[in-house]
């Protein structure tokens, strides 16, 4: 992954938990302005890997480079990088205006300069109406808008977010979201790197992708590149690829599966085949698609989604918006073959 | 408990401090109260102390006050260092540090003191104050780690190192964000260490020597000695500053709005 000029440079690091390691061979770079996120189950070490980063925790090797400069044995308070806890945890005994001209006023700025300079970046989160109000007087949402704030006001080049949306409502979510958005799409900003293990959430605000499985990066790239073409069953079952049939490769390149038969370059043999259900169609019988019968609905926020049966193997598909069915009538499936992906081996 | 039941508790709680308070005071101001008196004479009311055991009262009051003072911050500063370091390490050096604070509280004042008495005449000094000051930080210290790992153990160090990494020094962080945030903790533990340091008897003995003499040792001579006026006198001296310190705190508190 290259990202901008300057930014956050991460190389071989290995994080321990203890005497074991957790996270091994890391590298990681996010430019300036740009938004790399780290997704993975719970407790591969996401977060160990952004306290290491920030300076809290010790890397067991590897090494981190801010803007081109190696920080690895420096102190959490020298290396430009803000990390930014799950908790949004404001100081209590400070008021909103304060908390954000905190980082100001610890770099030797007078109280009152440090509240001048902090005002504006208040006003930017929307909380300028609150600035005098203690931080257990603030909503969720506003709580996290004031830390982010805080952590603007620090000008750091690299600003890490530990599921900065992990305790919020949906509502809530989306607001914070939005902030984040707003305040980080500059493209001279810090390069941010968000941990979250909601696949929505990284595809939706990062640049880049990086998943983490079973201590090791599983795949890196562009949102849409990992989400169509994810590399390993681990991947494609961790990121929530709806569809994962068995099929075989013959010589000819060809791969057979339940939804047909698509071109695929590749040694023979058997291969997993990928497709998101937004990419399966289901409509009334009649064309030249399979036929599959009907075991289910799902209700998605997106829209309903039908579980279908084909040749042994079960296929969510997206019913087009004219089919009305119910479970056992027959649908016909159509599939973009671009939508398909082929990864070698089988689940079974 | 009904309403009615409450006020008879609270009575009886209140006969229970008030008594031997009230007590003490009319002994304070009589010169002689014997048996079988209920009340004593009115003409025994008014002592005439001498001119000699109030300067004693005097020196010691000081003497307690000194100690108690220097104490209060110092064992603050030492339990809070300590009990901090205990809260945050792992599971079987934390038993070992809450042991061995709990040794320095549990242990009676005078084996503690044989110790401490062998220790502070090693180091040359033995019957000196600042020996004396040294064997109160013992159990002041140990009072007030404990004190300190129960409120270090849910504290949000999060707020630490957001702030390290907002670009605040270690000494910012705690002079910025820990000290405020603890400061009610952090007055009641100055408060308690002082209190522990007050009422020493036993450790000011063996380490003083008879030669430091704080109220309570005062008192304790002059009830051996049979002078139970002054006795009375040196017990209201005792116990009434604590009860002074504990309110100061407490209107401190509500004056500050210190929450934590």
């Amino acid at each position: 992954m290259t990202g901008g000029a300057g930014g956050l440079d991460v190389r071989g690091a290995d994080v321990r938990f203890g005497v074991r390691v957790g996270l091994s061979a890391i590298d990681l770079r996010v430019g300036r302005g740009e938004r790399a996120a780290l997704l993975g189950p719970s407790g591969v070490g996401k977060t160990s890997l952004l306290r290491a980063i920030a300076g809290l925790d010790r890397l067991s090797a590897g090494s981190v480079s801010v803007d081109g400069r190696d920080v690895t044995g420096e102190l959490p308070e020298r290396r430009g990088i803000v990390y930014m806890h799950q908790a949004a945890s404001l100081f209590p005994h400070l008021s909103v205006l304060d908390n954000v001209a905190f980082p100001l006023e610890v770099r030797g700025l007078s109280r009152a300069e440090a509240r001048i300079r902090a005002m504006p970046v208040v006003e930017r989160v929307r909380l300028g109406p609150l600035a005098s109000r203690a931080p257990a007087t603030l909503s969720g949402g506003q709580l996290h808008r004031a830390a982010l704030a805080r952590a603007l006001a620090a000008d750091p080049a690299v600003l890490l977010l530990d599921e900065p949306f992990s305790s919020l409502d949906p509502e809530l979510r989306a607001d914070v979201r939005q902030a984040v958005v707003e305040l980080l799409g500059d493209r001279v900003g810090p390069a941010v790197v968000l941990v979250t293990h909601d696949i929505d959430e990284a595809t939706g605000l990062a640049d880049t992708l990086t998943v983490l499985l079973d201590g090791r990066i599983a795949q890196a790239g562009r949102p849409a590149a990992v989400l169509r073409a994810p590399q390993s069953l681990a991947v494609a079952r961790f990121i929530g690829i709806d569809n994962i049939l068995p099929g075989v490769r013959d010589e000819t390149n060809v791969v057979t599966c339940a939804l047909g038969q698509f071109p695929s370059a590749g040694p023979a043999g058997p291969v997993s085949v990928t497709v998101r259900a937004g990419s399966v169609r289901a409509r009334a019988p009649g064309g030249r698609g399979r036929t599959a019968r009907v075991v289910g609905t799902l209700e998605r926020v997106s829209g309903p989604v039908l579980r279908v049966r084909i040749d042994g193997d079960d296929v969510v598909a997206t019913p087009n918006t004219e089919l009305t069915c119910a479970t056992g009538d027959l649908v016909e499936l159509c599939v973009e073959p671009s939508s398909i992906h082929v990864i070698r081996g089988s689940e079974a | 408990m009904t309403r009615h039941r409450q006020r008879w508790w609270l009575a009886g709680v209140a006969l229970w401090t008030l008594v031997p308070i009230a007590a003490l005071v009319v002994r304070a101001l009589a010169r002689a109260w014997r048996y079988p008196q209920i009340l004593p004479g009115a003409g025994d009311a008014w002592p005439m102390f001498g001119a000699a055991a109030t300067g004693r009262l005097t020196e010691a009051l000081m003497t307690s006050l000194v100690l108690a003072m220097a104490i209060g911050p110092a064992s603050a500063v030492i339990g809070f260092t300590i009990g901090r370091a205990i809260a945050r390490a792992p599971r079987p050096a934390r038993r070992v540090g809450l042991a061995l604070a709990l040794f320095l509280v549990i242990a009676p004042p005078t084996a503690l003191g044989v110790g401490l008495q062998v220790a502070t005449l090693a180091i040359g000094v033995g019957g000196t104050l600042f020996g004396v000051f040294l064997a109160h930080l013992v159990p002041a210290a140990g009072y007030l780690t404990l004190f300190a790992v129960g409120i270090f153990t849910t504290f949000d160090f999060v707020l630490e190192e957001e702030a390290r990494t907002l670009g605040a020094r270690p000494w910012q962080v705690w002079s910025r964000i820990t000290i405020p945030i603890l400061r009610r903790r952090l007055a009641e533990a100055v408060v308690l260490g002082a209190l522990v340091s007050w009422g020493q008897v036993a450790l000011t003995l063996l380490i003083g020597g008879g030669v430091v003499r704080t109220l309570p040792v005062e008192l304790l001579s002059f009830v051996r000695s049979g002078s139970d006026q002054l006795g009375a006198l040196a017990a209201l001296a005792v116990s009434v500053p604590p009860m002074l310190a504990i309110g100061l705190l407490q209107v401190g508190i509500r004056r500050t709005g210190a929450t934590l």
